[in-house]
């Protein structure tokens, strides 16, 4: 059962960070996706909400071909599935969100909230990793940018203090010969995976890999990005060998906790094999690019 | 059977209630609200085995709001169980006295004003209890060392029962191959979109009105009445909507009781609705089975004899575990002939959740085992999985020895039919298959275990001056849509449409006892007790016909869509509802009432009938990683005559999605008899979007026991599929799964196992 708070409604970002500043039992609501789960299990029980879905200030989605995709915090799953233009330009975040549990959640929940939230096993922070994003977040004292690998720190854990609030993701334009590709393991379509990989490649003129980026799901505390495999396959012509090899270093470098879903050893397993999987699939994709 | 001469049976009927439901105005007990309403919680055990040495409730009674606490010793104590017949079996007290056999057991429950001041102060009831020794599974429990659950019941060991026919020993000697397997079948929730719920309202003038989500208003009418010490006919149940049963909501439960427990001691009505997390842990479920089976056929793939022996986990208490562990060792033996039978089950008491009853009623776990084996004997002997089932399958006029008659069966079709569609999916891809299982199902049980003296089935129709019907009817509409059904039976038989029949069920005040939703039986023995009093009702109706319209005595006379007319010519004939006014003034203003009842008599030990089906899944596996993708279920079905086409369609996707999450998805993994995922999210349950296409092809048979030829639809939909998913892994990998769920984990371990035995080799 929920307990009793006082919600609180800003009309503008300056006064939700104003607000958030002066109340300490106070928690962000913008989806509820999340929070409302552990509310209703009374595991968080705060004294203020604070509701930013009104904040149109920060719902947008812009993309311009110097400087990137920027989504703002209060942009929901499904407003990301919908567009265009990321249709176009970043493809693997709406097949992502076409899976990203149901159409009532992604009506509802937004991708601030999924980051803020810092859910190892959510669905985007892996592929904005392997998309090289940065997230920009503040407070009344200030903005801060930072890569999104850096900002999760923890299970449910980020750089985030108390008073800050997600602002924007922003993804840099694609290379021009770039691929990315994300899998989630799991028993139904859409639900949480059990574990996930995506993967990213940029390929040089010749064809040798310049860049690669495999970041695993629900395999760590956080978002596990695995430079191992990245120091593999920089400089080199990609092949299956190689792809087989960065499945076991994923299989190995995983940090997965077993419990009634899958095995621990499951788990690496099938990390090594969705890793595989994916570089093959992100450089099949750079290769047509 | 034509279907041509029917006006309204297997037409596509929407569901009568359907508006009222999707506009939110149809009343569920959830949604009830009584002037005074106070609102209850349980408190429950933590531990698995306890004796409970004191409950001190002071601390609760002290928190403002509270109105009551109420622990066993505010309650007659009586043990109680729907086995009402056999003393034995009646082994629960929803409040216990002594000790808690299984976490989650109620041990208290509270009134206050408000639902959250009823869980405060669940935080401040203290109970003492000394934890005892506890066991969790069958064949653990039934060792001599292990704890007591129940004093006096030795080995934990709760019910047996033995099946047997022919003879056994000598069926085994003619064949000449035997195959042995062992399989272990899990346990299921019940997962109704509404959780357990009770309103129950006790006035100084003695009487108790109960609304509850229940399967059978009058077993629960019963139930309470037995336990409080109150005359049944003072106990009221109303159930107008219930939001699912599937078998875990014909026993009494702890929001009925408790309710009523307080609601007695208050005069004020008390509400107890479950969490869906109470709904997991402490409502019952799908009995979890342990089938050991052995099989003899001879070498053209004729069956000899099966000999099985079944270990169940019965949890706690006995529950609808008397009859699952019957009716799994009958269903086992479906849908072939054996020369030789025999089967013992063994139900045994453990310290967790109580298993019972659940759609399908111990036949899908008896299929799993059961329709598995015999691809691998048809694999083993390079037989052919489809001739061999129809060289042993049952046929119309079969007699199971001392068990039961089959009257009509359409198995032969079912697998004639998806024979072909197999065959027109041609070769199939790497790592897809299709399996195959057949099974049937009874049509009702001849049980009657709660030793009812009514009729099993009762109905009573009423037409108003208008034309209008009045049907009172005891069967329970729990979502499945048996008022529609019903509703159906009354307009063809009365000879008027669908929209001029009212049904009026789930009130024991005013409607006729009836056993209620469980074990098919609705259709079939609630049909036949509807389509009585309707004929009963019809006949007096044409006999003012006869005399108004003056016609010779040697004409039929009938009514179709309202037109009364002689059969012969139907343009002759006069408006329905001018007759019913006619014979209203003619009977002294006395409104024609029509009176039917139905109780099988001569029909074997099982059921007065018997469905058939055959079913394929076509399934995908990813051998890197286990996955299984269903592509599609197709059943060939033979229900007799189908009463509403859109009815059926809708139980035969709701079988589907139930029997494929059973078969690879749902499972209730416990420690220490703890449930480790009471919730929707740990707990995995098929949404839309994996739901794959369900097809049907119907096969048409008469049963001449069904109202208009009808069997059941529904519940023995539940059997096959298990059992055809493995079978289809089977095909695609060469894997024997023998455990359920079929979990991508097992399907690489038995890889794996396959690929050791192969390097041996």
């Amino acid at each position: 059962m929920i307990n009793d708070f006082h919600y609180l409604k800003p009309a503008s970002v300056k006064e939700a960070l104003a607000m958030y500043a002066e109340h300490d039992d106070c928690k962000v609501i913008c989806g509820g996706q999340s929070l409302l789960i552990v509310m209703r299990q009374g595991m968080v029980a705060p004294e203020y909400l604070l509701d930013i879905k009104g904040l149109k200030e920060l719902n947008y989605i812009r993309f311009d071909e110097k400087d990137g995709l920027r989504i703002g915090a209060t942009t929901t799953h499904r407003e990301i599935e919908k567009s265009d233009v990321i249709g176009k330009r970043y493809p693997v975040l709406v097949a992502m969100e076409e899976k990203l549990a149901s159409i009532q959640t992604r009506n509802w929940g937004t991708i601030g909230g999924n980051l803020a939230h810092a859910d190892p096993a959510g669905d985007p922070g892996p592929v904005l990793i392997a998309l090289k994003a940065e997230i920009k977040f503040g407070s009344s004292n200030g903005e801060k940018t930072v890569p999104l690998d850096e900002f999760f720190v923890d299970y449910f854990e980020t750089q985030m203090e108390h008073g800050d609030l997600v602002l924007e993701v922003h993804i840099p334009t694609p290379a021009p010969k770039f691929g990315c590709a994300y899998q989630k393991f799991n028993l139904l379509d859409s639900e949480m995976g059990i574990v996930a990989a995506a993967a990213s490649v940029t390929l040089n003129a010749d064809g040798t890999c310049a860049d690669a980026r495999v970041v695993l799901g629900n395999a760590g505390p956080t978002p596990l990005r695995v430079t191992k495999i990245e120091d593999l396959l920089k400089g080199k012509k990609l092949d299956d060998k190689l792809f087989a090899e960065a499945g076991k270093i994923a299989s190995e470098e995983a940090q997965p906790v077993a419990d009634i879903h899958a095995s621990e050893e499951h788990r690496r397993h099938v990390l090594g094999v969705l890793t595989k999987r994916m570089l093959k699939k992100a450089f099949e994709q750079a290769q047509k690019a | 059977m034509s279907h041509a001469k029917y006006s309204v049976i297997n037409t596509h009927v929407h569901n009568i209630d359907g508006v009222a439901k999707v506009t939110g105005r149809a009343t569920y007990t959830f949604d009830v609200k009584l002037p005074g309403m106070l609102h209850g919680k349980i408190l429950r055990s933590p531990h698995p085995h306890a004796k409970i040495i004191n409950i001190d409730t002071t601390r609760a009674m002290d928190l403002p709001g509270v109105k009551i606490v109420v622990t066993g010793k505010d309650t007659l104590g009586i043990k109680q169980g729907i086995w009402r017949r056999y003393e034995e079996l009646c082994d629960e007290q929803v409040l216990p006295l002594e000790k808690v056999r299984y976490i989650g057991e109620p041990v208290a429950a509270v009134a206050a004003i408000t639902e959250e001041i009823a869980e405060a102060a669940l935080d401040l009831i203290d109970v003492e209890y000394e934890v005892l020794p506890a066991v969790y599974e069958p064949l653990e429990a039934i060792k001599k060392e292990a704890p007591t659950i129940h004093e006096g019941v030795e080995r934990n060991v709760n019910v047996t029962r033995h099946i047997e026919w022919g003879d056994v020993d000598e069926a085994f000697e003619e064949a000449d191959y035997i195959r042995e397997d062992w399989f272990k079948c899990s346990g299921q929730a019940h997962m109704c979109m509404e959780t357990r719920a009770a309103v129950s309202n006790f006035t100084p003038e003695g009487k108790l009105t109960c609304w509850a989500s229940t399967q059978s208003a009058y077993y629960t009418q019963g139930l309470l009445a037995g336990v409080l010490g109150l005359r049944e006919g003072d106990v009221r149940v109303l159930a107008p909507y219930v939001g699912g049963g599937f078998g875990g909501k014909f026993e009494l439960d702890a929001a009925m009781f408790c309710s009523a427990v307080m609601s007695m001691k208050l005069f004020k009505p008390v509400k107890v609705v479950f969490t869906r997390e109470e709904d997991f842990i402490a409502s019952k479920r799908r009995t979890p089975m342990f089938y050991y089976v052995r099989t003899g056929v001879k070498k053209d793939g004729t069956f000899c004899a099966r000999e099985s022996r079944m270990f169940s986990n019965g949890g706690a208490y006995t529950g609808m575990g008397a009859t699952a562990l019957y009716l799994s060792g009958f269903f086992h033996s479906f849908p072939y002939k054996w020369r030789g039978y025999r089967y013992d089950g063994y139900r045994v008491y453990t310290n967790t959740l109580p298993s019972t009853s659940m759609r399908g009623f111990g036949a899908p776990q008896a299929m799993f085992c059961s329709e598995q084996q015999i691809d691998w004997i048809c694999a083993d002997l390079g037989l052919d999985p489809f001739e061999v089932r129809r060289k042993n399958g049952h046929t119309e006029g079969y007699e199971v020895p001392g068990q039961a008659f089959i009257a009509s069966c359409g198995l032969e079709q079912c697998i004639n039919e998806i024979e072909k569609w197999v065959k027109s999916k041609g070769k199939l891809p790497a790592n897809r298959g299709i399996g195959i299982s057949s099974c049937g199902f009874m049509s009702g049980g001849i049980f009657n275990w709660f030793d009812s003296p009514y009729s099993f089935s009762s109905a009573v129709v009423t037409i108003n001056v208008d034309g209008t019907v009045e049907l009172h009817v005891g069967c329970q509409d729990i979502g499945q849509g048996s008022n529609t059904t019903m509703a159906i039976i009354a307009a063809e038989t009365l000879g008027v449409k669908v929209e001029d029949i009212r049904v009026h069920s789930g009130d024991t005040a005013h409607c006729p006892a009836d056993l209620g939703a469980w074990g098919s039986r609705q259709t079939l023995m609630a049909g036949n007790a509807v389509k009585m009093a309707c004929e009963d009702a019809k006949k007096q109706l044409l006999e003012f016909a006869y005399a108004e319209m003056g016609i010779n005595i040697v004409y039929d006379l009938d009514i179709k869509d309202r037109w009364v007319h002689i059969v012969a010519r139907p343009e002759r004939g006069m408006k329905y509802e001018d007759l019913v006014k006619k014979a209203l003034r003619a009977k002294d203003g006395q409104r024609i009432m029509g009176r039917g009842y139905y109780t099988p008599h001569r029909k074997g030990m099982i059921s007065p009938a018997y469905s058939y089906m055959m079913q394929a899944v076509d399934a995908e596996i990813d051998p890197e990683t286990g996955r299984i993708k269903i592509h599609e279920v197709m059943t060939a079905h033979d229900c007799g005559q189908p009463i509403n086409q859109l009815g059926l369609i809708g139980q035969l996707e709701g079988a589907a999605s139930m029997a494929l999450g059973y078969a690879y998805l749902e499972d209730m993994p416990m420690e220490d008899g703890k449930l480790m995922n009471p919730n929707l999210v740990d707990y995995k349950v098929i949404r839309a979007p994996e739901m794959p296409e369900a097809g049907i092809i119907e096969i048409d048979t008469y049963e001449p026991e069904g109202p208009y030829g009808a069997k059941e639809a529904g519940e023995g939909l539940t059997n096959p599929t298990a059992a055809a998913l493995g079978n289809a892994v089977y095909h695609a990998m060469g894997i024997q799964m023998k455990e359920l769920p079929i979990t991508p984990e097992r399907i690489l371990k038995a890889l794996r196992e396959k690929k050791e035995q192969e390097a041996q080799k």
